[in-house]
């Protein structure tokens, strides 16, 4: 499956595309269901897929660039807008990164009020997918029920550290921000509030026969052809895979909570709905351990005001609601790093698209592609 | 197959509880909808929206004290600050502040630097325009502050 | 039948008197109203889709989007029209007028009421089927003359998706009208004649037959949703798909054509469930409940029905924020509501009263099938193309089958 366009060039003239040979078809960088300007060529046999091919770069922004030329507190915004749906994520593992550098860690409040936000964060990055996944196969209201979700873990974002989307949370060290008046009966009430949409969601999806035929038996990987590939997050635990970062190589307290991570059988579309619908009710569990267990304390460590760490490299990766999201980080010994590289989860997750499509029809490359959550702005970054 | 699931499978059950999450949400009550421009939404205090430079209520004085923390702090480099020494006072008098809105990612980091309460992100999100000129803060721009507009239709 | 004669016989209809002037006031009437009905439609839909997103719909355009049907019109007439360069002109243009007319030509003998249609047919229920059928024609016109691979694709998909549907629903109808015959020995294919007959069964046929009216019922019913492209059912003319269904290459008013040709084919096919399965115009439980003064409580529920939404309207218009942006709605919305109130009222008179009775069950009854379509269009998925296949002759044929032998021998064994 080199270059397909050489394929086209050698076809005989006669042919007409109402015959049954192969057909290249762009589901181009503006589509409704691509998640972000993703440019996919599928290579059909009719309605068959045989092969597909994935054009990235439509959003490259040159993050890891800008990097080299900002201080590692200034490098901190950027961060949330390569994973723009679970901002906080990508702010926890850049943190988490630089303190390893620095060798400190934030103190405890700290790290319960990270988990906090970052579990948040987890509900609202899946509250997105679930809402996008179920439009392109066309239940058209979960999304708006989901969003609706979503738009209350925000308020508490809002609240906490002034902005929805793009939080820049965290900082170096520790958090900026104390817990505003009210934050744990927020997050409490919160909990109370969509443990009962969990079931909802579930009500309307997850026994439905449309749904499941849908589904299930589609798109399926196995445990070891993930490993393979290096795919992480939901796709590799629905595959079977028990391997959850939070629990393997804990960050940020996580070792405090107690939590089960989900895992799945078949490694099919379905399984990964499952998997994914747990991990969410096993957010809600966490939240309310941590609310419950927030220590005192100081909320920032005692880092320099100027920030030099010692040459050396690091690479600090968490569990983000897509996978293992990871920062590499070369420091020379000056103020600005010398390379930061972002191990993003969606572009690794994405070469498992091949594999999963070969051999079905073309409205399950849409269903696939919702199942695995991709999000552009980390592919490209 | 067992007969509860075949019994659910010919009565289409599966279906009919979908049909009745989707029926019990078209009570009026459950609508989120905030019909803007009409109803405002509410913002949160710490909402990083459209810089303002503060002033002394009473005196009117600017409360910036030209450190220039805000313009090292910024990771776009957007803020100028320019200062003249008072030879009386021997300290740093502020004349020209400028502020870049068109390329400022609203981080907040400069808000954070400010050593006085001078640097302020407001919660004001309306300032949009139809021309890049006015997207560049000056001084008397930002002790102005945030004007919203009244919707008139 | 003279002109004034017809107008003071109550139970017949202008083509059985042979009256063509008032058959052509008929017609003309009811295509009014249809248009109306399928403008009033576009806007149901969005309002109570969004109500069941929990979000609001359009509310701007007149009070609560009263008027968004008239400005979708405009907009649409006001696009560029749009020709692809190599499309076949004449079929282009003839697709969206094509299935139009086709599925406005199912409605003459549509019987609203024992005097409420255009005319009687004695093949009245396969005239139905088989003008309904032709709609695939149109569909495939739309497809071909695009002159572009995906919309002939996607036409092509649609029609083997029609086709297939109609032979259950067939069956489905060959079950109901084996039912017309259990009384008086011949069945009969005229609609009215099929009403009549459950008047004089005493039946709606839905609980005919031991359960077998009801499984007929809901084969013909769920049928009738994938023979008018909608969801489940809606993979040729989904948005996230990747062959985008045969109406692509359309745009402006002739598209809006096949949009609200796809609504009247709806109340067409909904109009035939009612038809054949719920009793068409005879009120609920006319024999159970029976007596003058149930005859007259049940004849007030027209009136009942506009003086509550009359009174909904104002309570609506009485909430609206004061403000002066929303002076002229709110002003607009009490007008709307006190129209309504008075038509109400005007319903409760007994002389047009009965004249309403018969025009008033049997658009409930269709108006809860478009609520059906609107809420089945909310919360469920689509099907996949081979999946939707396997649905219609796996599953729906057969039990179709069953329905119709079940029916015949229930109704030998009676």
């Amino acid at each position: 499956m080199s270059n397909f366009y050489e394929d086209i060039e050698t076809k005989p003239a006669e042919k007409t595309f109402l015959d049954s040979s192969e057909l290249i078809l762009n589901m181009g960088p503006q589509h409704p269901s691509t998640h972000g300007v993703l440019r996919v060529i599928l290579k059909l046999d009719g309605e068959k897929v045989l092969g597909t091919e994935c054009v990235m770069g439509y959003l490259h922004r040159g993050v890891e660039k800008i990097a080299e030329n900002r201080t590692y507190v200034q490098f901190n915004p950027y961060v949330d807008r390569m994973d723009y749906v679970a901002a906080v994520s990508n702010g926890l593992g850049y943190c988490l990164a630089v303190e390893k550098l620095l060798n400190t860690e934030a103190p405890p409040r700290a790290q319960y009020i990270r988990v906090i936000m970052t579990e948040l964060n987890r509900i609202a990055s899946h509250q997105v997918w679930l809402g996008t996944h179920a439009l392109d196969i066309g239940a058209l209201t979960p999304l708006f029920y989901t969003f609706r979700d979503r738009e209350e873990i925000l308020k508490i974002f809002e609240k906490y550290c002034g902005a929805r989307l793009t939080t820049h949370a965290f900082r170096i060290g520790g958090t900026q921000y104390e817990t505003y008046e009210g934050f744990e009966k927020d997050c409490l009430e919160f909990c109370d509030f969509f443990l009962p949409k969990c079931d909802e969601y579930e009500e309307l999806l997850t026994t439905n026969r449309i749904w499941v035929e849908r589904t299930k038996g589609v798109g399926v990987i196995t445990g070891e052809e993930c490993k393979a590939l290096g795919v992480t997050g939901p796709v590799l635990r629905a595959s079977g895979v028990r391997w959850d970062l939070r629990k393997a190589q804990p960050y940020s307290s996580y070792q405090d909570f107690d939590f089960e991570v989900p895992i799945g059988l078949n490694g099919d579309t379905f399984d990964r709905y499952i998997v994914r619908m747990q991990e969410m009710r096993q957010s809600v569990r966490i939240i309310r351990q941590a609310v419950e267990g927030l220590p005192e304390g100081p909320i920032m460590a005692k880092i320099p005001k100027v920030l030099k760490p010692p040459v050396g490299e690091v690479y600090v990766s968490i569990e983000a609601p897509k996978g293992e999201l990871g920062y590499f980080i070369v420091s020379d010994g000056s103020t600005q790093p010398y390379r930061v590289r972002v191990r993003p989860p969606s572009f690794v997750n994405l070469q498992a698209l091949d594999l999963m499509v070969r051999g079905r029809l073309v409205a399950d490359v849409v269903a696939v592609i919702g199942t695995l959550d991709i999000v552009l702005g980390e592919i490209d970054r | 197959m067992s007969i509860a699931p075949l019994l659910r499978k010919i009565f289409l059950v599966d279906l009919l509880k979908g049909l009745s999450v989707t029926f019990r949400y078209q009570k009026p009550g459950e609508i989120i909808t905030e019909q803007y421009p009409m109803e405002r939404p509410a913002i949160a205090e710490r909402y990083r929206g459209q810089p303002r430079l503060n002033v002394n209520p009473d005196t009117g004085e600017t409360l910036c004290i030209a450190c220039g923390l805000c313009a090292l702090a910024c990771p776009e480099k957007l803020i100028t600050v320019q200062s003249e020494r008072n030879p009386e006072t021997k300290r740093k008098e502020l004349t020209s502040f400028s502020y870049d809105t068109s390329r400022c990612m609203f981080c907040g980091l400069c808000e954070e630097a400010c050593s006085t309460d001078a640097l302020e992100l407001t919660q004001d999100y309306e300032f949009a325009l139809y021309e890049r000129d006015g997207m560049v803060f000056n001084r008397q721009r930002l002790e102005k502050g945030p004007e919203p507009t009244v919707y008139a239709r | 039948m003279g002109f004034l004669e017809f107008f003071y016989a109550k139970n017949i209809t202008p083509g059985e008197a042979g009256n063509y002037t008032w058959a052509t006031i008929y017609i003309l009437v009811m295509f009014a109203l249809a248009s109306i009905a399928v403008m009033l439609m576009t806007w149901l839909e969005r309002k109570i889709m969004a109500h069941m997103q929990i979000r609001l719909g359009p509310m701007r355009v007149g009070p609560h989007g009263l008027l968004q049907p008239i400005a979708d019109a405009v907009k649409l007439l006001l696009k560029e029209d749009i020709v692809p360069t190599k499309a076949d002109r004449i079929v282009y243009w003839l697709a969206p007028c094509a299935v139009m007319v086709i599925a406005f030509a199912t409605y003459p003998i549509i019987p609203w009421g024992r005097a409420h249609a255009v005319t009687d047919v004695n093949i009245g229920v396969l005239f139905m089927l088989g003008v309904s059928s032709l709609g695939v024609l149109g569909i495939i016109m739309a497809g071909w003359a695009s002159n572009s691979h995906y919309p002939l694709m996607g036409s092509l998909r649609s029609s083997a998706q029609m086709v297939s549907y109609e032979i259950a629903m067939g069956l489905a109808v060959v079950s109901a009208i084996l039912m017309t015959s259990l009384q008086t020995g011949t069945g009969t294919l005229s609609m009215i004649g099929i009403v009549e007959s459950q008047m004089a069964q005493k039946t709606w046929f839905v609980f005919n037959g031991w359960g077998l009216g009801f499984i007929a019922f809901v084969v013909f019913a769920i049928a009738m949703i994938a023979e008018t492209n909608r969801a489940p059912f809606d993979l040729p003319e989904a948005e996230s798909e990747l062959v985008a269904g045969f109406h692509t290459e359309y745009s402006g008013f002739r598209w809006s054509l096949f949009f609200l040709a796809e609504y009247a084919a709806m109340i067409g096919v909904s109009a035939i469930a009612v038809t054949l399965w719920l009793g068409g115009w005879l009120r609920p439980f006319p024999n159970l409940l029976s007596g003058n003064t149930w005859d007259i409580a049940f004849g007030l529920f027209p009136a009942l029905t506009f003086v509550v939404l009359g009174g909904v309207c104002i309570a609506l218009a009485i909430k609206m924020p004061g403000i002066v942006q929303l002076r002229i709605q709110k002003f607009g919305m009490l007008a709307f509501g006190l129209l309504l109130f008075f038509i109400g009222v005007l319903f409760a008179v007994p002389g047009v009263r009965e004249r309403v009775q018969d025009i008033y069950w049997f658009s409930l009854k269709i108006a809860i099938f478009m609520y059906l379509y609107i809420w089945y269009r909310a919360t469920f998925p689509r099907y996949r193309f081979d999946q939707l296949m396997k649905v219609g002759w796996k599953v729906l044929l057969p039990t179709a089958l069953g329905v119709l032998m079940g029916t015949a021998l229930w109704g030998v064994l009676r």
